[in-house]
């Protein structure tokens, strides 16, 4: 299968400082493609560097066919990007920033309709009114829309749910699965942890690195180390810095209302047996199973060494 | 084209939409245009005017009547040197007409200098005045071959302000400035304005050229300057009477090339900064300070020292006021001003290349 | 009661944004404020800042009025938000001596606190560092500390965790909990339902009323939901 998009040992730093150091990834088409990650991974920079704005100090890629270096303008003509802050025209109305984008990109708002339709209805009533007065998820659905408005082959769409709640995002979510299933190669970048379960697949991204690079599924079921899971209705913080005190934990971290403690899984009993002598008021969660928070927690600190 | 038919659509609505922006860069030319002209307008009303007539003709009777009878004098007679010298020095009388001996005679003959005004030019405004009125009520009572001015011959007494300035010498350095300021801080700040909300990343990687965003940004902003320059001249022409003496046409002409100099000093601004703000400041203090000081606008260019004179060439301003005063005040010829001309196309020019080089398709 | 409102209200000409919500928040408590975008949360903190008059309704911060009161109130609470926290062209101490300045501490006061403070983040070393050049999530933990160094009744987070890493969210949590430990009420926004779970009460707030208030426990019960999570999206669903 030909990859849609390869990067190989991109590298970049700013002012001696490294944002990006050898990355490596390939993304297949229509997939969609997830960074998670923390602000100041790097995340942007190496949007910055698949959209061609920015230069690279080391490595190569390509985008649907073209390179990054000899074919920059080629690969501006096909794809579709959403930078991270609202870049839209917010002294312009719904319709009047859709006209701009869809005729800038030699398209117009009905020659591509099919694809944008599920969103735009949403966008419809409110077309006469300007951008800047729409709420968080509005904003970003137009956005989504004036970045598809010309059917681009790849979609790159840096931080789309930074600030929006939750329901915004689960309805955007939905609205880039059917923009995939029509064949848009579909990269995006997060801070949040849970939307990697979103995509196709993901890299889990942090400090310049890919710490890892699998589907969500696969990077949990390859999580290496044994999961302890409990609850308390005592105080939740006195309890995680007792737990720290045992050698065999590995980390202890507050997950929500439960307590997350790793460990080798051979010594998962014995830790469970210390930790049964030791607190009151604690009830063990059956069948723990770790989540992506969990790996991206355990691949950070494998990092930090 | 299409491309670039949508940009200019869009910029024209970011202005409109901007209604304060918008009401500040149109009345701002006239608010500097009405304040200039007043402050430097000084109406004359019963100035005494001392007369020392040496030719005692019918003519000169015929003359100084004429000055008995306008609103504007009161005349005072004069009769000794001692006597003119004595009023001057006094205050009694802003000015002294000299009709020379045989004057008449002189007239007839298409002699010039058969009158001296001595005018007290420590107010250059008044002085300026009187010479415009002593001029014109000369002018009845002279042949129409020649205009009445090369009969008289001035002499400023107080070297206060060798240039008269008036109202009539700042609307070109007026223009300089405020098309100046309009031109070359509005399109620094959109092009700015771009770039920190990072619109200007999703219109780089869209199929505009970068011409078409360079342009695109111009257009709105030339053809407010064009309404400007409009409101300028017709406000200084029925407010204050400042004449267009030479081509309209050439005046729209070398105004236009004057915008788009100033347009490219604000794109080479925004290829330069990265937010509005400092746009906005380099375009105030680098621009519209000099411009101000050095186009001639406040201090006349003659009296600046020769390296700051050298210095202000750089300013296409300083050229633009050079043109404007030729067509504006003399009706000069246009090979008079052609070498200003090229000179701002150069500027034009050199800045365009400059700003091109700079405009990053890609960032390192 | 550290804060109390009683049918606070704010409209925007004919649009309400906040809709008389009534509520109290007690001494120590970490009361988690959440509401999806445009809900008028953030109306509703800038009037309990002391930045934004109510329309109607009545709140008091730290036993000062929001009305007649706002520059006593102000001297009283502590803000930090994700979007602008510190000054980037300063180091951290001219942070530190900035913000402890703005609340009238003594320069006295400010060296020892200031100390202490950067004891506790292991920032002696960072000391003259620029802001710009700290990682951000370094930066978020200063800011907080920074935005308590005043020892504040009531310190107002904005999504203050917006962005971090995963381990450094944790960690600034942690930090909650001890200010809260000291008596300072932490009233905190936030977009991650996890962190809900931290909270002692949660408000959720939909179009501009509270529809949801209690801990984190009981609102799962009460909503029948599994995660906070779910319990926001059945409010936020119900309101479009």
């Amino acid at each position: 299968m030909i990859n849609s998009i390869t990067a190989r040992g991109i590298s970049k730093s700013y002012a001696e400082q490294a944002a990006l150091h050898k990355i490596d990834f390939a993304v297949q088409p229509s997939e969609i493609f997830g960074f998670i990650g923390a602000d100041g991974a790097g995340k942007t920079t190496l949007f910055k560097i698949l959209t061609t704005l920015l230069k690279t100090d080391t490595g190569t890629a390509e985008v649907c066919g073209y390179d990054l270096e000899q074919d920059f303008l080629a690969i501006r003509r096909i794809i579709g990007y959403m930078p991270g802050s609202f870049s839209l025209y917010g002294d312009l109305t719904v319709e009047e920033n859709l006209k701009f984008f869809a005729q800038v990109f030699d398209s117009t708002l009905e020659s591509n309709f099919e694809l944008i339709r599920d969103i735009y209805i949403l966008l419809e009533p409110f077309k006469k009114r300007r951008a800047t007065d729409l709420s968080g998820g509005m904003k970003q659905k137009l956005a989504l829309c004036c970045a598809l408005i010309h059917r681009p082959q790849a979609l790159f769409l840096d931080e789309p749910t930074t600030g929006v709640d939750p329901v915004s995002r689960q309805e955007f979510w939905q609205n880039l699965k059917a923009v995939s299933h029509q064949g848009i190669t579909t990269l995006v970048s997060t801070p949040y942890m849970d939307e990697a379960l979103q995509c196709d697949r993901v890299a889990l991204i942090q400090s310049g690195k890919i710490l890892q690079i699998d589907t969500p599924a696969n990077i949990i079921s390859s999580f290496p180390k044994a999961l302890i899971i409990l609850k308390t209705s005592g105080n939740k913080n006195l309890l995680i810095n007792s737990l720290k005190e045992i050698p065999l934990a590995e980390s202890v971290f507050s997950f929500g209302e439960t307590i997350h403690i790793t460990c080798e899984p051979a010594d998962k009993p014995e830790l469970i047996s210390k930790i049964k002598q030791n607190q009151q008021n604690i009830s063990f969660v059956d069948n723990p199973q770790p989540d992506i928070e969990d790996c991206f927690l355990y691949y950070m600190q494998r990092e930090n060494g | 084209m299409k491309h670039f038919k949508i940009f200019v659509w869009k910029e024209f609505l970011h202005i409109w939409r901007d209604k304060k922006t918008l009401m500040i860069i149109i009345l701002l030319p006239i608010i500097e245009v009405l304040l200039f002209g007043f402050v430097l307008t000084s109406e004359i009303n019963n100035v005494s005017l001392g007369i020392k007539d040496l030719d005692n003709s019918l003519w000169s009777k015929n003359l100084i009547l004429k000055f008995h009878n306008s609103e504007y004098f009161q005349v005072r007679m004069l009769h000794s040197a001692p006597e003119v010298e004595n009023a001057l020095q006094s205050n009694s009388i802003k000015a002294v007409l000299e009709i020379k001996p045989d004057a008449e005679r002189k007239m007839r003959a298409g002699e010039s200098g058969i009158i001296q005004l001595l005018l007290d030019a420590s107010d250059p405004n008044i002085a300026r005045t009187i010479e415009v009125y002593v001029n014109n009520i000369m002018a009845s009572s002279l042949p129409r071959a020649q205009p009445a001015q090369s009969y008289l011959s001035i002499i400023p007494l107080m070297y206060y302000n060798q240039e008269l300035k008036s109202v009539f010498k700042s609307v070109p350095g007026l223009m300089a400035v405020v098309l100046m300021l309009i031109c070359a801080m509005m399109t620094s700040v959109s092009l700015a304005r771009e770039k920190e909300t990072g619109s200007m990343n999703v219109l780089l990687i869209s199929p505009l050229k970068p011409w078409h965003i360079v342009i695109g940004k111009m257009i709105p902003y030339m053809a407010i300057s064009i309404v400007n320059i409009l409101m300028i001249t017709a406000l200084s022409y029925f407010v204050f009477g400042v004449p267009i003496r030479g081509s309209l046409l050439l005046f729209f002409f070398f105004s236009i090339l004057y915008v788009i100099s100033a347009l490219s000093f604000g794109l080479l601004i925004s290829t330069i900064v990265q937010t509005q703000q400092i746009a906005m400041m380099i375009s105030l203090a680098g621009l519209m300070l000099p411009t101000t000081l050095l186009s001639g606008l406040i201090y006349p260019i003659r009296n600046m020292p020769g390296w700051l004179q050298r210095f202000s060439g750089i300013f296409p301003a300083r050229w633009f006021v050079e043109i404007l005063s030729h067509i504006m005040l003399k009706d000069s010829p246009v090979s008079y001003y052609l070498q200003p001309a090229g000179i701002i196309l150069l500027i034009t020019l050199i800045l365009l290349v400059i700003a091109t080089k700079r405009f990053k398709l890609r960032y390192d | 009661m550290i804060i109390k409102t009683e049918k606070l209200t704010r409209q925007f000409g004919s649009f309400t944004a906040v809709d008389a919500i009534s509520f109290s928040v007690s001494e120590g408590e970490i009361f988690g404020f959440l509401g999806a975008n445009g809900a008028g949360k953030t109306t509703a903190m800038k009037m309990l800042c002391g930045l934004l008059l109510p329309t109607s309704g009545t709140a008091s911060v730290a036993g000062f009025d929001v009305y007649t009161q706002s520059e006593k109130i102000k001297l009283n609470i502590g803000y930090m938000s994700q979007k602008f926290s510190l000054f980037t062209d300063l180091t951290v101490w001219e942070n530190i001596e900035f913000y402890a300045g703005i609340y009238k501490m003594k320069p006295k006061r400010i060296k020892v606190h200031g100390a202490k403070l950067l004891q506790e983040l292991e920032l002696e070393q960072q000391k003259r560092r620029l802001i710009g050049t700290l990682p951000l999530g370094i930066r978020q933990k200063l800011a907080f500390s920074i935005a308590i160094i005043h020892e504040p009744r009531v310190v107002f987070l904005d999504e203050p965790t917006g962005g971090v890493d995963p381990i450094t969210r944790r960690r600034f949590w942690e930090m909650i909990y001890d200010a809260s430990a000291r008596g300072i009420t932490v009233f905190v926004t936030t977009h991650y339902m996890d962190e809900a779970e931290y909270c002692d009460r949660v408000s959720m707030m939909v179009d501009g009323s509270i529809m949801g208030l209690d801990s984190p426990a009981r609102l799962k019960a009460q909503f029948d939901s599994k995660t906070m999570y779910d319990v926001f999206l059945k409010l936020a669903r119900k309101a479009v």
